[in-house]
C-alpha cells in the first residue's frame, strides 16, 4: 500500500483530481463491502416468506421467536446467498484477470471454454452417471471442476505454438466452446424428462436449492484461488504492457500468462461446477470496475471481485423476487402464471443491452 | 456460367483465362456428379434398403413397389433436396460474407449472425407464438440482420478480421445466453428438441420444409451470384474498392442482406448448421486455385450442397437407427478445420 500514502503526501502540493474512488480506495473497498452486507441481508429478506430485518439479525444470531425462521434463513436462504456472493466474487475476479491477460475488453470467464466443459461434463455425469439423485451435491462440483480445466487446458495446447497469443487463445476458446455445447446438446436427447429440467439450469446457471452442501464445496476453491489471483495482480499489469514490454523489464511472458490463465480458469471452473454457467457477470462486473477504479490491476482486481458479487447477489434478488407470468398475461404469449427465472437468464437479459452499448461505444479499445 | 472480360480477376494474369474456364467446368461437372452420386445414396440406405436401380427407376418412373416409393418420395427425397439447398446457400452465404469483410474466418455462426437468427425461432417456439409457418424465415432473417447490423457499424471501428471475429464471438455468446435464457421457459420436449436444432438438423425434414426455403433460397441465390464483380473489389480492401469507384459501405450492406438472407432460410428450417459456409469457399479456392467471386461463389453453392448432404448422410448412417444431428458431424470436422484457417491467419498476420 506503499503507493497510496505517497499518493497523499503529493496531494498537499498539488491538487489530486483523481476521483474520489481512486484517491481513497480502500475507504471505497470497505464501503462497497457495507454495501454487500446490506446486500445479503436484503436477499435473505425477500422470497415466499418475509422477514423483517430485525428478524433476519435475531435468527442468526440464534434469538429467533419462531424456530421456523432459523430454519429458513439458516437452512436455506443464508447459505444461497453466500454461495451467490462467493461465485459471484469467483467469476468477476476470473473475468478481470482474463480481460487484463489478453487485453481484450469482450473477455470473459467462459473465455477459454471453462464454462462449457464445464457444463458439458456436469451433463454427462447427470445423463450417464448412474443413479445420481441425492448425493449429487459433492460429485457434481467435482466433476464439473474437471471437466472446466480440462477445456481450459485443451484450449491453451491447441493455441500455443511458439508461445500463446491472446487472440488466438480467445478463438481457439470459441471454438472448444462451441464443440462443447454441440456435445451437451447430443446428450440432451438422450436424458429424460426430469434430467432435461436440472440440465438446463446447469447451462444458464442458477442458484436455487443451493444448500450447505454447495457452500462446502464451493469456499476451499475459493479460499485458494482468490487469493492466488489477487497476489497475481502484479504479474497482470505488467503483462497488460504488451508482450515485448512486459519482455523488456524482465518478466518471463508466457510463465506469467499461464499461471494467470490457470488462476481464472480455476476460479471460473469452480465457479460454473456449483452455479452453472452464470453468463454476462464476468464481463460486466469488471468493466465497472476498470470505469470506477481505472485500470490498475491492483485496484481492479479487488473492486471487480466486490462489485461481482453485488451484481449477482442483485440478479438473484431480482430472480427471486420476479415473476414473469404478467408478461404472458399482457402478452397473452404461453408463459406459465408461476414462471421465475433463474439467475442466469436474469444477468443475460440485463447484461445484453449493457454490453451491446459497450460494442459500439468503446471504439478505441477493439 | 459467364465470365465476363470487365476485370481480371485479382492475382490471376489474363492470358490464363481460358484454361481456368475450362478447369471451373471440370470441376463442376464433377461435383454435379458427386452431388448425384450421393443423392442416389442417400435414398438407397436406410432402414428399408433400397437398390440403386429400384432407386432409378421410382424417382423417374411411376414404378416400383408401393413402401419403397412412400419411403423415397415422402421421407428421403425432401431430405436430401434440403440438405443440397441448404448446403449450397451456406456455402454462397459463407463466400460473400468471407470477400466482403476481407476475411478468412468470417462465417455465419462464428459472426455471431445465426445465432441472433436462432433466438428468434427459439422464441416463437418456447411461447408458442402463433405466427404463420411460412413467416418463419421472414422472422430469423430480422434476427439475423440485427446481428449483421452491429457488425457493420462494427466494421466502421476496426478492419482488422480477428477484432471482427472477437466482436462476433462476444455477440454469438450474447445471444446465445439469451437463447438459453428463453429455453428455460419450456418444457422438457421442447427444450430438447431446441438443443437439437440449436446443432443444426435435418432429421423428419419433409415437404413442408422444402417448400418453406425454396423460394428463399431460390429468389436469393441468383441475387447472390450476380455480386462477383464487386466481391472480387472488395478483396482488394476498402481503400482500393472505393477509388476504384464502388460504394463501399452500401455495397457491403447490400451483400450482408442478401448472404443474411441465404443463412435465414437456412436457419429457419435446419437450424444453425455450423461451418459449411466456413469450408466450402475455402475448398473452392483451393480447387479452382483462384480467389474470383464470379467463379468462387457458384462451384461454392455446389460444394456445399456435397458437403451438407453427404454429412447428413454420415450422421443418418453413423449410429443407425438412431440419428444425430448434422450440425454435430459439422462442428466435429469442422472445428479442427477451422482451427488450422486460424493457425495460418495468425501466421500471415505476423509475417
Amino acid at each position: 500500500m506503499a503507493t497510496f500514502d505517497t499518493v497523499h503526501e503529493s496531494a498537499n502540493i498539488i491538487p489530486d483530481v483523481r476521483p474520489f474512488a481512486v484517491r481513497r480506495f480502500p475507504l471505497f473497498l470497505a464501503l462497497s463491502l457495507g454495501v454487500i452486507a446490506l446486500l445479503i441481508v436484503l436477499h435473505i429478506a425477500v422470497g415466499t416468506l418475509d422477514f423483517s430485518p430485525v428478524q433476519i439479525v435475531k435468527a442468526l444470531v440464534d434469538q429467533a421467536e419462531d424456530p421456523l425462521h432459523r430454519q429458513v434463513v439458516w437452512g436455506l436462504r443464508l447459505p444461497r446467498a453466500l454461495v451467490a456472493i462467493v461465485a459471484g466474487a469467483m467469476l468477476g475476479l476470473a473475468g478481470a484477470i482474463l480481460q487484463t491477460v489478453t487485453r481484450n475488453p469482450l473477455a470473459e470467464p467462459g473465455l477459454m471454454g471453462v464454462s462449457s466443459g464445464g457444463v458439458l461434463a456436469i451433463v454427462i455425469y447427470i445423463v450417464f452417471g448412474a443413479g445420481v439423485s441425492a448425493d449429487s451435491g459433492l460429485i457434481l462440483p467435482l466433476v464439473g471442476l474437471i471437466g472446466g480445466m480440462t477445456a481450459a487446458t485443451l484450449t491453451y495446447l491447441l493455441s500455443y505454438s511458439n508461445g500463446t497469443d491472446p487472440i488466438r487463445l480467445v478463438l481457439t476458446g470459441v471454438l472448444v466452446a462451441g464443440m462443447c455445447s454441440a456435445f451437451t446438446s447430443l446428450l440432451l436427447l438422450w436424458a429424460d424428462d426430469y434430467q432435461v429440467q436440472r440440465i438446463i439450469r446447469w447451462t444458464v446457471g442458477s442458484t436455487s436449492g443451493r444448500v450447505w452442501v454447495h457452500w462446502e464445496t464451493l469456499y476451499p476453491i475459493a479460499l485458494i484461488a482468490i487469493p492466488i489471483g489477487l497476489v497475481s495482480a502484479g504479474l497482470a499489469n505488467v503483462l497488460q504492457l504488451g508482450d515485448s514490454v512486459a519482455r523488456g523489464i524482465g518478466q518471463r511472458v508466457e510463465l506469467a500468462r499461464l499461471f494467470l490463465l490457470f488462476a481464472a480458469s480455476l476460479l471460473t471452473a469452480g465457479a460454473v461446477a456449483v452455479v452453472g454457467a452464470v453468463g454476462f457477470i464476468g464481463l460486466i462486473g469488471p468493466h465497472m470496475a476498470r470505469r470506477i477504479v481505472g485500470g490498475d490491476v491492483r485496484r481492479l482486481f479487488p473492486m471487480s471481485v466486490i462489485l461481482t458479487a453485488a451484481l449477482l447477489i442483485g440478479s438473484d434478488i431480482l430472480a427471486r423476487t420476479l415473476t414473469i407470468g404478467w408478461i404472458g398475461i399482457i402478452t397473452g404469449l404461453d408463459i406459465p402464471d408461476t414462471a421465475g427465472l433463474p439467475v442466469g437468464a436474469v444477468t443475460a437479459l440485463l447484461g445484453a443491452p449493457f454490453f451491446l452499448v459497450l460494442l459500439l461505444r468503446r471504439k478505441h479499445a477493439l | 456460367m459467364q465470365v465476363s472480360a470487365t476485370l481480371s480477376p485479382p492475382m490471376s494474369p489474363g492470358d490464363r483465362r481460358p484454361a481456368r474456364l475450362s478447369r471451373v467446368g471440370v470441376v463442376a461437372l464433377v461435383l454435379l456428379t458427386a452431388l448425384f452420386s450421393i443423392g442416389v445414396l442417400a435414398l438407397m440406405l436406410g432402414i428399408t434398403a433400397v437398390s440403386a436401380e429400384e432407386v432409378l427407376r421410382i424417382v423417374f418412373t411411376d414404378g416400383g413397389e408401393r413402401v419403397p416409393r412412400i419411403v423415397i418420395w415422402e421421407v428421403r427425397l425432401p431430405r436430401f433436396l434440403l440438405g443440397a439447398l441448404a448446403g449450397a446457400a451456406l456455402a454462397v452465404a459463407g463466400a460473400m460474407l468471407q470477400d466482403a469483410l476481407n476475411n478468412e474466418l468470417a462465417e455465419p455462426g462464428l459472426l455471431g449472425v445465426s445465432t441472433g437468427a436462432s433466438l428468434i425461432v427459439a422464441v416463437v417456439v418456447i411461447f408458442n407464438i402463433a405466427v404463420p409457418f411460412g413467416m418463419l424465415p421472414v422472422l430469423a432473417l430480422i434476427g439475423g440482420l440485427a446481428v449483421g447490423g452491429v457488425i457493420l457499424l462494427a466494421t466502421r471501428i476496426t478492419r482488422d478480421p480477428v477484432r471482427m471475429i472477437l466482436i462476433g464471438a462476444a455477440l454469438g455468446a450474447l445471444f446465445s445466453a439469451l437463447i438459453t435464457a428463453v429455453i428455460v421457459l419450456g418444457s422438457p420436449d421442447e427444450i430438447r428438441v431446441l438443443y437439437s436444432y440449436l446443432v443444426g438438423s435435418l432429421i423428419g425434414r419433409d415437404w413442408d420444409d422444402v417448400r418453406l426455403a425454396l423460394p428463399w433460397i431460390a429468389a436469393a441465390l441468383p441475387i447472390a451470384l450476380c455480386f462477383g464483380r464487386p466481391l472480387n473489389l472488395l478483396q482488394l480492401g476498402d481503400d482500393m474498392a472505393e477509388g476504384l469507384g464502388l460504394p463501399v459501405f452500401r455495397t457491403r450492406t447490400l451483400i450482408f442482406t442478401v448472404a443474411i438472407a441465404l443463412q435465414a432460410a437456412v436457419v429457419a428450417v435446419a437450424g444453425p448448421i455450423g461451418f459449411i459456409a466456413l469450408l466450402a469457399p475455402h475448398m473452392v479456392r483451393g480447387l479452382l486455385a483462384t480467389t474470383d467471386a464470379r467463379q468462387v461463389l457458384p462451384i461454392s453453392a455446389l460444394v456445399g450442397a456435397v458437403l451438407l448432404t453427404s454429412a447428413d448422410l454420415l450422421a443418418r448412417e453413423l449410429f443407425s437407427p438412431a440419428e444425430l444431428p448434422v450440425g454435430l458431424i459439422t462442428i466435429g470436422i469442422g472445428s479442427p478445420i477451422a482451427l488450422f484457417l486460424l493457425r495460418r491467419l495468425f501466421i500471415r498476420r505476423t509475417a
